[in-house]
């Protein structure tokens, strides 16, 4: 049962959190391996390089395909480069929108007659500018005429529609896993195929970004409301991490929510998803991996063939303001139905900065397992706490970003309380040597995670590509093995005192509300 | 010059056939002039349904060796040397349904002690660390219907770590001390249990459709946690935890001839008990026939709906038909979503599963969550759906569609042999047929529109659907009321503690 709590608690914090790293067309977590390395996992570390091959189109699009013949079966993940973070101000949401609009369909998929259907889009668009026009200047007659009239316009079109034909042509096909995640910095589309499927893939995923229709606009807007509500606004913790987010950075965009604010959803128009997807969705920003069963050549003719289609474009880059440095403890206290939370953040320096592995360590070394420091002192020893394990790379990890802690108190304990525990682990890690055994301990699950990870075609599909755009090269999901190998107690104590300091902390605290 | 020179020569030399050479090279020339492999040629980007497949080659089932150990354990062993890995898993024939209604958290106290309160060699700490310092882990769990052990290890370390999960399983020390934790940690996710309507559904849904006592909805509370001493503990263990009460199978990189006598050495002196307590599994009926029940909860702008009756078994002759609803049901290309996602733009999520369990009455259940003032026609459009897929018979494109997504997709139903292992485990512990998936795999293929309509109306029951709201009164409008006359209250409040979980008007 203990157990249990764990895993019941831990995946509702995860699904929340992961929440504000994904959101996705369903619930889904990933998890992200770290790592140590060692003689004896090199061998299939190696193994696994001599199996990758990697090409570019002429276009720019990049492949990273991975061969794994234990069963004929294929994984299948494109990664666009983009996501919360490079969304103009007032649009938050549109990445995700363009998600979710992702599976519409295409000119010829998801549609019974395009030209019938094409100009009853277009009215539509034009009908809900017009309908925003008179909203704002309080024309209500005539703001009455325009809804009907769109609602006819939206039956009309509704019934050209093959509603989720590209999700039923996939499913139908044997496709599994079919689902998509917008984080922060990347939205991620995936499903896996029966081997003898490689080429429909490729049609069905090329044509995709090809040439997309993003029909049915209006209800999907109602579909991410419904998501909004159910992840944030009938959430505490939900509620809880979107404030805390806001509080914690002042500038730099990962304060924003991925799914979007409420009233940004409600804004946000057709043209801005087709602007946001022809800026951002140009095969430069495009990177994709194929894992399984596959030749290799096989796939390079293949891509050539059906992804070479896309016409080269530049890449587009949002300008990002960097976010200043901290200079004082922040706080955020909310009250809402619900028992006690205590989330601690602060800051530190992107994935490719170069003590990215002392990090890893450290929230390792404090959140894994039952030997690990917050486990043993606030929930073994002291008991103010059901749960408390610290997470690095939130909400993202291209740009600086944050250590999170996060715990539940155990009844009887007030947040204040779990404050002064957590603090105590953590300035031990600023007063005292970490120890070499428990150092290598940190490191052998680092690699044996690592190799674990092995096994799953998506699971590496995910890290390669994780690695592959957001530091230049898949390799280095492997270098930073070394990385971790490399990292001293002296390394944990100089980033432990650098990092967790009173002007670095943001502090959340979500309490019952009195009832 | 060279040019009339050839024809000269072929003049010369084939006079009677020289337009015909004249023709024949044309051709050539023509030919290696197109054939300068431009793309244009053969390989042109398909549309989808132009496209055609190599069928898969045929399932391979993993090898695998079954043998029972004199003291009845039964021992399944399957290799696999893709990665330095071991790990392996026991089913022990036990379950929380076995409880005292008094003791209700027993079970599940059971096993988390096991592995958290250390073994009579090794104190708790010793254990974690040994494990840790590996990489290595075992755990244990009891459910409603079974035990389980399992371990993990890399083949570097099995001795050790196997040896550990052996002492787990023979000779936990149930620490007292540590049960003390583990009441602290329950008592911690009673209080928490109100926090997310979604699993204040789950679990009120359960206990409308099971009863409140029944042994698969019953709550653990502070009155029965507070019953539960380490002695009821100990019993508990010693009733179930006998070697010819255990399935064990292990599946990764080892050696059989050593993982054998690693098994022999560790378990085979565990002696059996040849009196283990006759186990009745406890008598399931629905407990409310039908009803609206709602939990007030005024934060909400959102309804989590649930709506369902009891269901059947696995093995049910009509399974693969009524998985095969399921298919049309839910799904990218399923009604549901197609429906009352897509179309009215309802929900997140939405679906209606036939829920079946393997030696007890599962549930049929649908639902999801909708915008307060969507939940009666989020409710409507669900009894809808149902009424539809009794009255009319599933179109044969939607036939195609949940029949293939199952039987297109069945090749990752052995993408590890782990898969293979869990399945014959789980198969033989439930005294289901070895080949039970393949059995399911051909009913699925024989299954029909008309079995599918067929199974709907036998087993779909709208008139004893039970449906339960959590959700915003006020801002529920139209109100609940529009669907039934009687609307049942549900007060949550977690009994012996201060918080009030709800509002009743």
């Amino acid at each position: 049962m203990t157990h249990w709590i764990f895993t019941c608690m831990r995946r509702f914090l995860v699904i929340t959190l992961a929440f504000f790293l994904f959101c996705g067309n369903f619930p889904i977590q990933t998890a992200i391996a770290l790592q140590g390395n060692q003689s004896s996992i090199k061998p299939y570390l190696d193994r696994v390089v001599k199996q990758l091959t990697e090409f570019t189109l002429d276009n720019g699009l990049k492949f990273i395909v991975l061969e794994r013949h234990q069963a004929p079966v294929v994984s299948f993940l494109t990664y666009a480069n983009v996501g919360g973070i490079d969304e103009p101000d007032g649009q938050t949401g549109v990445a995700h929108f363009l998600e979710h609009l992702a599976f519409k369909g295409t000119k010829r998929i998801g549609t019974t007659n395009y030209k019938a259907e094409k100009p009853l889009l277009d009215k539509l668009e034009q009908l809900d500018n017009q309908i925003r026009a008179a909203k704002s200047e309080n024309r209500t007659e005539e703001l009455e005429k325009l809804q009907k009239e769109f609602k006819t316009v939206e039956a009309q079109a509704g019934k050209l529609v093959k509603q989720n034909e590209m999700g039923q042509i996939v499913e139908q096909a044997g496709g599994v896993g079919l689902n998509a995640n917008t984080s922060s910095e990347a939205t991620r589309y995936f499903y896996s195929f029966p081997a003898n499927k490689l080429e429909l893939w490729m049609s069905l995923e090329s044509e995709r970004f090809l040439e997309p229709v993003f029909r049915e606009f209006y209800k999907e807007r109602d579909v991410i409301l419904e998501e909004r509500r159910m992840r944030v606004e009938n959430s505490p913790v939900g509620l809880m991490v979107e404030k805390f987010t806001d509080v914690a950075f002042k500038v730099h965009p990962y304060r924003r929510p991925v799914i979007g604010y409420d009233e940004d959803i409600r804004n946000l128009s057709p043209a801005n998803v087709r602007e946001f997807f022809n800026k951002y969705y140009v095969p430069s920003n495009l990177t994709i991996a194929v894992v399984g069963d596959v030749n290799p050549n096989q796939v390079k003719r293949l891509a050539k063939i059906y992804f070479g289609r896309y016409p080269a474009k530049p890449k587009a880059q949002a300008k990002i303001n960097p976010e200043p440095k901290q200079t004082s403890t922040r706080e955020i206290t909310v009250e809402l139905p619900s028992q006690p939370w205590y989330l601690e953040g602060y800051h530190r320096p992107s994935i490719t900065d170069p003590d990215n592995a002392v990090y890893d360590i450290i929230s390792s070394l404090l959140s894994n397992g039952r030997t690990s420091r917050l486990y043993k002192s606030l929930i073994e020893t002291q008991r103010v706490a059901l749960v408390a394990e610290g997470i690095s790379g939130f909400p993202g990890d291209k740009y600086p970003n944050l250590m999170l802690f996060y715990a539940l108190t155990a009844p009887g304990h007030t947040v204040d309380k779990l404050a002064i525990a957590l603090g105590q682990e953590i300035t031990k890690l600023q007063t005292q040597l970490v120890s070499e055994k428990e150092l290598e301990r940190v490191k052998t699950q680092a690699r044996a995670g690592l190799l674990r990870s092995l096994d799953s075609n998506m699971g590496m599909a995910q890290q390669l590509l994780e690695y592959e755009v957001k530091t230049g090269s898949w390799r280095n999901l492997f270098k930073q093995l070394d990385d971790i190998t490399k990292v001293t107690p002296a390394d944990i104590q100089r980033v432990a005192q650098s990092t967790f300091t009173a002007e670095n902390r943001t502090i959340g605290k979500l309490l019952s509300q009195k009832s | 010059m060279v040019r009339s020179k050839k024809l000269k020569f072929s003049r010369n030399i084939f006079p009677k056939l020289g337009r015909t050479w004249q023709l024949f090279f044309a051709v050539v020339i023509a030919l290696v002039l197109t054939l300068n492999f431009s793309r244009v040629a053969t390989a042109a980007a398909k549309h989808y349904t132009d496209l055609q497949f190599n069928s898969l080659p045929g399932i391979k089932l993993p090898k695998y060796e079954r043998f029972q150990l004199n003291n009845g354990l039964v021992v399944y062993l399957m290799e696999d040397h893709e990665l330095p890995l071991v790990s392996g898993t026991t089913l022990i024939k036990t379950g929380s349904r076995w409880e005292a209604g008094d003791k209700v958290g027993l079970g599940d106290i059971v096993g988390s002690l096991m592995r958290i309160g250390g073994t009579n060699k090794h104190s708790p700490d010793e254990l974690n660390e040994i494990l840790e310092q590996r990489a290595a882990s075992v755990e244990t769990d009891i459910n409603e219907s079974t035990g389980t052990a399992s371990f993990e290890s890399l083949t570097e370390d099995l001795e050790t770590v196997f040896g550990l999960f052996a002492e787990v399983l023979r000779e936990p020390a149930f620490a007292p001390e540590k049960l003390e934790l583990i009441k602290t940690q329950i008592k911690g996710s009673i209080a928490r249990r109100n926090d997310d309507s979604d699993n204040i559904a789950s679990r009120e849904f359960r206990k409308l459709i099971y009863g409140q006592n029944s042994p698969y909805a019953r709550t653990i509370e502070y009155a029965t946690l507070d019953k539960i001493q380490r002695e009821d503990v100990i019993n508990f263990y010693r009733k179930y935890f006998h070697p010819n009460n255990i399935i064990l199978g292990i599946v990764g990189d080892f050696n059989p001839k050593k993982m054998r006598s690693l098994i022999q050495t560790k378990l085979g002196d565990w002696q059996p008990n040849l009196n283990i307590a006759k186990t009745q599994l406890p008598p399931v009926q629905q407990a409310n026939l039908s009803g609206l029940f709602f939990v007030n909860q005024p934060q909400l702008t959102q309804s989590s709906i649930l709506m369902g009756h009891l269901g059947g078994k696995f093995n049910s002759p009509d399974y693969a038909a009524l998985d095969v609803m399921n298919g049309v049901l839910n799904g990218f290309g399923g009604r549901l979503f197609n429906e009352v996602r897509s179309r009215q733009g309802l929900a997140y999520s939405v679906y209606g599963l036939w829920n079946p369990r393997f030696d007890y009455p599962g549930v049929f259940i649908a639902g999801g969550q909708t915008r307060s003032d969507a939940t009666v026609q989020f409710i409507k459009s669900i009894q809808l759906e149902i009424e539809r897929i009794q009255k009319q018979p599933v179109t044969a494109k939607e036939l195609r569609y949940a029949k293939e997504s199952t039987l297109n997709s069945f090749v990752f139903n052995f993408q590890d042999p782990g898969q293979t292992l869990s399945r014959l485990m789980r198969y033989e512990y439930y005294g289901y047929p070895a080949d039970f998936l393949f059995r399911y795999q051909k009913a699925v293929t024989k299954t029909t529109a008309a079995d599918v309509q067929r199974v709907a109306q036998k087993y779909l029951k709208p008139e004893n659907l039970v449906t339960l709201v959590v959700g915003n009164q006020s801002a529920i409008q139209p109100p609940l009321t529009q669907l039934a006359s009687k609307i049942t209250p549900i007060d949550i409040t977690i009994p012996g503690s201060q918080d009030t979980g709800s509002k009743i008007n």
